[in-house]
């Protein structure tokens, strides 16, 4: 275990499990709230779109 | 089958889930925009989350534990150069902040306003014939898993891919990016979830000084028999290994693969502005460490793993060997998970890439080839029918074509059909005011030869006298450039104004 390499692919490795579990609950949490964002907003441009399309006809 | 009734119940509710999600989406689609860049409406945290799943595919799974059984984790250095290649272009913003600024659907719409209409289309048409070729091997490798991991039939390959794609293409169909923003977010942590559990059991079960003894005693042993197959485990500069010349060309490879490869760039396209998109970039670097070394930790355990019981059973390769050292080691539930995982990981890529491809050839071969524009229900159903015509193309391709060599060779060469060629238009067209459009015509042509004859040479001379990836990558990539510099200086310079002025 005294292997520069076998020391940098042990720290990369466990950094990458340590990352993956953390991305899981951040990415998780905040891309959820972006969803609802997103969905609020197209739901918003659908009903003006719905609203002008009804007043040109 | 080695897979219990909690296993079942975990994979059904997950892909239950997805598709009711991605097709809850379809509600919000009402143009060409919508169904392609969601509006360009993402956020980055919502980036990461697609580009992270998209780019995670069942078949990255299976070639990077196929690179961790060969060549140890020194296979997983590809990753990590790759994670220096995002880092580098979101802390600079090379190519990816001018192509957003740009306000473009697809990078050969780019060289439309930079070059001509018929440069956007043959970069088109190369785009679209590497990407297709590139995802063609996708169903089978995913197939290959799902059969090892849980011991059924390999005669149900071709049927269970078949209903796998028919549900991808379900909801793809119906609600384009929309669908797969949703359904990458409920994938990426499927997937993270299932990697992070299978890495950490799979120590548990291996032992890490274990592992590192085994790949140690058998690169020994295999050295010292004189082994051609015997790979340095930790040291991908090794002779033995990559060595130094293939690591050279992953680093161009790679910087391209960023900046260019067209699934990675729809995110980019996607988000609201460059600003998120060098911050989505920076983010997600270290994700491909992970990408490349998790994985390539279980084809490593693999590998010691059948070396001390006896070698790999009849039928098993370099490539199968993972999914079944994992039906042996994971226990039920565990396995349910790690299903649901991949096939979470296959779902997102391949619908990822046909959502990409489709774009392609809707945006920029057939729509120049117009001469009226097509409504916008016209413009949505020809983009739909070009999804279905690949999903035919993939279940055809998917079940004659042999790989020459391993997975990411394949991968890279056929990528580099139009990575090396489109690479050299993208960063002349964009930092170059003297590139013209001969110099394109002539770095799309010779960029594309390389991997071309790497594809075809390869499949029908002897193994000793095949092409090295490497040579036909980086020769792909020097004849590309040296296209568009000796195009466009031996004819006269352009009349349009510079890119960076213009687009």
């Amino acid at each position: 275990m005294k292997d520069p390499l076998v020391i940098f692919w042990t720290v990369l490795l466990f950094g990458s499990i340590a990352w993956y579990g953390f991305l899981v609950f951040y990415i998780g949490i905040k891309a959820g709230g972006e969803i609802r964002t997103l969905i609020k907003d197209l739901t918003a441009e659908n009903a003006r779109v719905d609203e002008i399309a009804q007043r040109d006809r | 089958m080695t897979l219990a009734l909690i296993d079942w119940i975990i994979i059904g509710v997950y892909i239950v889930g997805c598709l009711s999600a991605g097709l809850w989406m379809r509600r919000f689609v009402r143009s060409v925009d919508d169904f392609t860049v969601a509006g360009r409406e993402v956020h980055v945290n919502l980036g990461i989350a697609s580009l992270a799943a998209t780019e995670l595919g069942l078949v990255t799974v299976m070639y990077t534990a196929q690179l961790g059984y060969e060549k140890g984790f020194a296979g997983a250095i590809i990753g990590v150069i790759m994670a220096i290649a995002f880092l580098f272009v979101g802390s600079t913003g090379f190519v990816i902040e001018p192509l957003r600024n740009a306000g473009v659907m697809t990078i050969p719409e780019l060289f439309e306003k930079r070059f001509s209409t018929r440069v956007r289309w043959l970069a088109g048409v190369f785009v679209a014939l590497g990407g297709l070729l590139n995802m063609g091997i996708f169903l089978r490798l995913g197939g290959d898993f799902l059969v090892h991991v849980t011991g059924m039939p390999g005669s149900w390959l071709e049927s269970v891919m078949t209903i796998l794609l028919g549900l991808v293409l379900l909801y793809t169909v119906f609600g384009g990016m929309l669908s797969v923003l949703i359904t990458d977010y409920l994938q990426f942590l499927v997937v993270g979830v299932g990697i992070v559990v299978t890495s950490v059991l799979v120590i548990l079960h291996i032992g890490w000084g274990h592992l590192i003894d085994g790949l140690n005693a058998a690169w020994t042993a295999g050295h010292a028999a004189g082994a051609k197959t015997a790979a340095h485990p930790f040291n991908p500069a090794d002779p033995s290994n990559f060595g130094w010349g293939y690591l050279a060309w992953q680093f161009v490879f790679q910087l391209a693969v960023v900046t260019t490869w067209q699934t990675t760039i729809s995110r980019v396209l996607a988000t609201k502005d460059s600003g998120t998109a060098r911050q989505m970039y920076r983010r997600v670097s270290f994700y491909f460490v992970g990408r490349f070394l998790l994985p390539g930790l279980w084809g490593a355990a693999a590998f010691v793993y059948f070396t001390q019981h006896g070698g790999l059973p009849s039928g098993l390769d370099s490539s199968t060997a993972m999914p079944r050292y994992l039906g042996i080691v994971l226990p039920a539930g565990f396995l349910g998970l790690i299903i649901a995982a991949m096939i979470a990981a296959e779902m997102s890529t391949v619908s990822g890439y046909m959502l990409t491809w489709a774009t392609v050839i809707y945006n920029d071969i057939i729509t120049p080839c117009l001469k009226r524009p097509l409504s916008s229900k016209g413009q949505l159903f020809l983009t739909r029918s070009i999804l279905f015509a690949i999903a035919a193309f993939l279940l055809f391709y998917g079940l004659w074509y042999q790989m020459p060599g391993n997975a990411w060779d394949y991968l890279a060469v056929t990528g580099n059909i139009y990575l090396a060629s489109v690479f050299a238009l993208l960063v002349a067209g964009l930092y170059w005011p003297r590139a013209n459009t001969t110099g394109a015509y002539a770095a799309l042509i010779l960029g594309a030869i390389g991997p071309l004859t790497f594809l075809v040479v390869n499949a029908v001379v002897a193994k000793n006298h095949q092409i090295a990836p490497e040579v036909a990558g980086a020769s792909s990539f020097a004849l590309a450039f040296l296209g568009m510099i000796v195009g466009s200086l031996v004819t006269s310079a352009p009349a349009k104004v510079p890119a960076g002025n213009s687009v």
